[in-house]
């Protein structure tokens, strides 16, 4: 089962990669955040540290947190358990999530995507910032059941970004420690 | 094979209701029974129950041991609840207070809110089964077996994960992966359950298959009472086999109001019905349908926003376990003392400007005409959360709010029973009527609610929701007896929450803008919620068609239930 996943993640990367993938590299440190403070940033530390990464995870990460990085991996989804914990409303979120993307982008840190929640965090107030997060992205690391509707695919196609689909979370450490190697 | 096809009906509708492309949850009408929880499992435990010949009580109680089983985030064996029970042939009411108690020797254990609250330090006694067993052994019809299977057959066969447990189980990710025998549950691999896997809990399954053949005392006596006490204990808890033994479920009778000629039967103190008739009775000196509905009227929504500020404010002041403090409740449930504290609010503007400023009010100088009201008057002699309502082709009702406190409660497993955290619910404030004492009941929002139209069955309804549940069901009471919805439009209209201990006044999206614009001007701060949220509560409603007899019943589109007739 691991093999076909395996198989059909590297198909997806070959379809919609192109020339971006060989092109694009990722470095360490790693400067982990959430976009919408859903406890999924929470899991993507633990699998950072399982791949032995040098990453550093910020949820409300600002643009000034970006010194000394190299990659950035965002992790989308919405929780109002999470914004009320935060003391943010999802405005001011979206707004924080705006900001560290644009200095991203200025000071040329690569952003992963990683949307592990699968339905959980899809559509209603998902889905903007998987949106943001996803249009700025150099790569796309899904969970499958996130993308049944094609929504993670679909922005892949057309902006060109390499996407990974795995059926599980747990099944998406192995290609986020690839991606740094 | 009846079973079977039924359930593969269910999950039929499950899959359409509850999927990524989630379909309207219309409401279903029926004459012989309805029956609306928050999953579909539970609901079908429910109809088998009535479909088998068992009553509502019957019904109730089948579904109550199983969402506990397939909604174990929010109520279980290790929680509590409430549950008011109506039986239409003897115009009879009575209130089941299944609320845990704090131990015996809970002041000892030095819990500290916010800091303890995933600890075994935040559990209480349970009271769930003892609760659910006493109903059943009081009124159902059916051999307890029968009543249980549903749930045990979910607990060893397993069920897909729905949507709203794998986003909770998301959510709760450090709870769940705090104790390994929860983790082992709710985890596949180490990382959490997503939707469309199957849980199986097979050691809740031999606990349930405990009680089912032994009852109350297989759960609070014994072998199983010294194994929980065990786990609790090793995990830094004080509760003991006396705790367990002792612990008794109440059955009193529920706390009666009236609003606009409607007869309100709702969870009688230290639960919070009393709140619920307070706030009606304010709003009876108010013409709520000629201002608008509160979505399309700032003025409505402001003074409903005021109401509920003012009796969040008298809850916090006086609401304690009657067994420890004396509670005013004749005073609070008083029409006299609603109209004093209506008329204290300035219909114009946020007056105070901060909602912490608000006031509690005096209702002991109301008490005179009803002192003797009936909270410990026994009939008969001996007597975060889920609710679910049931009626029968009787009109025999059952309203039934459970919880485990927060969502997986203390996150602690033991013996394969998800214990609550519901010593969070008490007052730390040892000013406090409800500051934690050894052996009490906390206060706790949860509100099951009754409502008789000249003595028949109009309403059953419910919610959990935390502090959410009281404003949610004044919300869902006026929007059908004031504005004439029926329960589905009721239950989808927009929300709204405020009160003294909170900052902003929250509302769903679907208050208009300009209502929500108006508000910032009238001095409220508010803060808004796209489209529905589970934040303010999942509602089960059922209602009764006086003319017809029919029910109809809506279940909450926030969270995954379902309402199914017959």
């Amino acid at each position: 089962m691991k093999k076909i996943v395996t198989t059909s993640a590297i198909t997806l990367v070959l379809l919609f990669a192109g020339s971006s993938l060989l092109a694009q590299k990722f470095e360490q440190p790693v400067l982990i955040s959430s976009a919408g403070q859903s406890a999924d940033v929470k899991l993507v530390k633990m699998l950072a540290q399982r791949q032995g990464l040098d990453a550093t995870t910020i949820l409300m990460a600002k643009p000034a947190d970006l010194k000394g990085f190299k990659s950035l991996v965002i992790v989308p989804g919405f929780s109002s358990k999470g914004l009320g914990a935060a003391g943010v409303s999802q405005q001011e979120e979206y707004e924080r999530v705006e900001s560290l993307i644009k200095a991203a982008n200025d000071l040329k840190i690569p952003i992963i995507l990683m949307h592990i929640g699968g339905n959980a965090r899809r559509k209603g107030q998902s889905d903007s910032f998987n949106q943001i997060v996803a249009d700025n992205s150099k790569y796309m690391l899904v969970v499958r059941q996130g993308d049944e509707d094609g929504f993670f695919s679909a922005i892949s196609k057309s902006k060109n970004i390499p996407l990974t689909l795995v059926d599980k979370i747990a099944e998406t450490a192995e290609p986020l420690g690839n991606l740094f190697k | 094979m009846r079973k079977s096809t039924f359930n593969l009906i269910i999950l039929l509708a499950f899959v359409i209701n509850t999927g990524i492309n989630a379909q309207p949850v219309y409401p279903t009408t029926g004459k012989n029974g309805m029956v609306a929880t928050a999953h579909p499992l539970a609901s079908s435990a429910a109809i088998e129950m009535l479909q088998g010949g068992g009553n509502a009580v019957d019904a109730a109680v089948a579904a109550a041991f199983a969402i506990g089983v397939v909604e174990p985030d929010g109520s279980g064996l290790g929680g509590g609840g409430g549950m008011v029970i109506y039986l239409n042939d003897e115009k009879q009411s009575y209130f089941i207070n299944y609320y845990g108690r704090s131990s015996e020797r809970a002041t000892e254990a030095g819990f500290r809110y916010g800091h303890d609250n995933s600890t075994a330090l935040a559990i209480e006694v349970p009271g769930t089964v003892a609760g659910l067993i006493m109903a059943h052994e009081t009124f159902g019809t059916l051999p307890l077996k029968q009543v249980m299977e549903p749930a045990i057959r979910h607990a060893e066969e397993g069920f897909p994960v729905d949507q709203t447990l794998a986003k909770l189980i998301l959510d709760n990710i450090e709870k769940v992966m705090g104790d390994s025998a929860t983790g082992s549950v709710f985890l596949n691999d180490g990382f959490p359950l997503m939707e469309g896997e199957i849980l199986v809990q097979k050691d809740l399954g031999r606990v349930l298959r405990i009680i089912a053949e032994e009852g109350s005392k297989g759960f609070y006596d014994g072998a199983l009472a010294k194994s929980f006490v065990d786990g609790i204990r090793a995990r830094g808890g004080v509760l003991t086999e006396k705790d367990f033994l002792s612990y008794k479920a109440e059955m009193t009778v529920p706390l009666k109001g009236t609003y606009r000629g409607y007869d309100i039967l709702t969870a009688n103190i230290p639960q919070s019905g009393i709140s619920l008739i307070q706030g009606l009775n304010m709003l009876e000196n108010f013409d709520l349908r000629a201002s608008g509905h509160y979505s399309e009227s700032a003025r409505t929504l402001h003074i409903m926003a005021e109401v509920d500020k003012l009796i969040y404010a008298d809850r916090y002041q006086y609401l304690g376990d009657p067994d420890f403090v004396d509670v005013p409740v004749a005073g609070l449930t008083s029409k006299e003392y609603a109209l004093e504290r209506f008329s204290s609010i300035n219909q114009s503007k946020l007056d105070p400007p901060r909602y912490r400023d608000a006031e509690y009010g005096n209702p002991r100088v109301f008490q005179q005409k009803k002192e003797k009201i009936l909270v410990h008057e026994m009939e008969p002699a001996d007597g975060h959360t889920t609710h679910l309502s049931v009626i029968d082709k009787n009109g025999n009702a059952v309203a039934l709010t459970q919880t485990l406190g927060l969502f997986f409660g203390s996150g602690q497993t033991v013996s394969g029973v998800l214990f609550n955290n519901a010593l969070t619910n008490f007052s730390y404030n040892s000013e406090n009527v409800n500051y934690l004492q050894n052996g009490k009941r906390c206060r706790t929002s949860i509100t099951p609610t009754i409502i008789l139209k000249d003595g028949n069955p109009f309403m059953v309804l419910g919610s959990p929701g935390a502090g959410r549940i009281i404003s949610t069901m004044i919300e869902l009471v006026v929007n059908v007896i004031d504005f004439g919805m029926d329960v589905n439009d009721a239950n989808i209209a927009p929300r709204f929450y405020c009160q003294k201990f909170e900052d902003y006044l929250h509302v769903e999206s679907g208050i208009k803008p300009e209502v929500r614009a108006e508000l910032e001007l009238m001095g409220h701060q508010v803060k808004v919620y796209e489209g529905i949220d589970l934040f303010f509560g999942g509602a089960q409603m059922i209602s009764v068609d006086p003319l017809t007899g029919v029910f109809s019943g809506s279940a909450d589109k926030r969270r995954g239930g379902i309402a199914i007739g017959y």
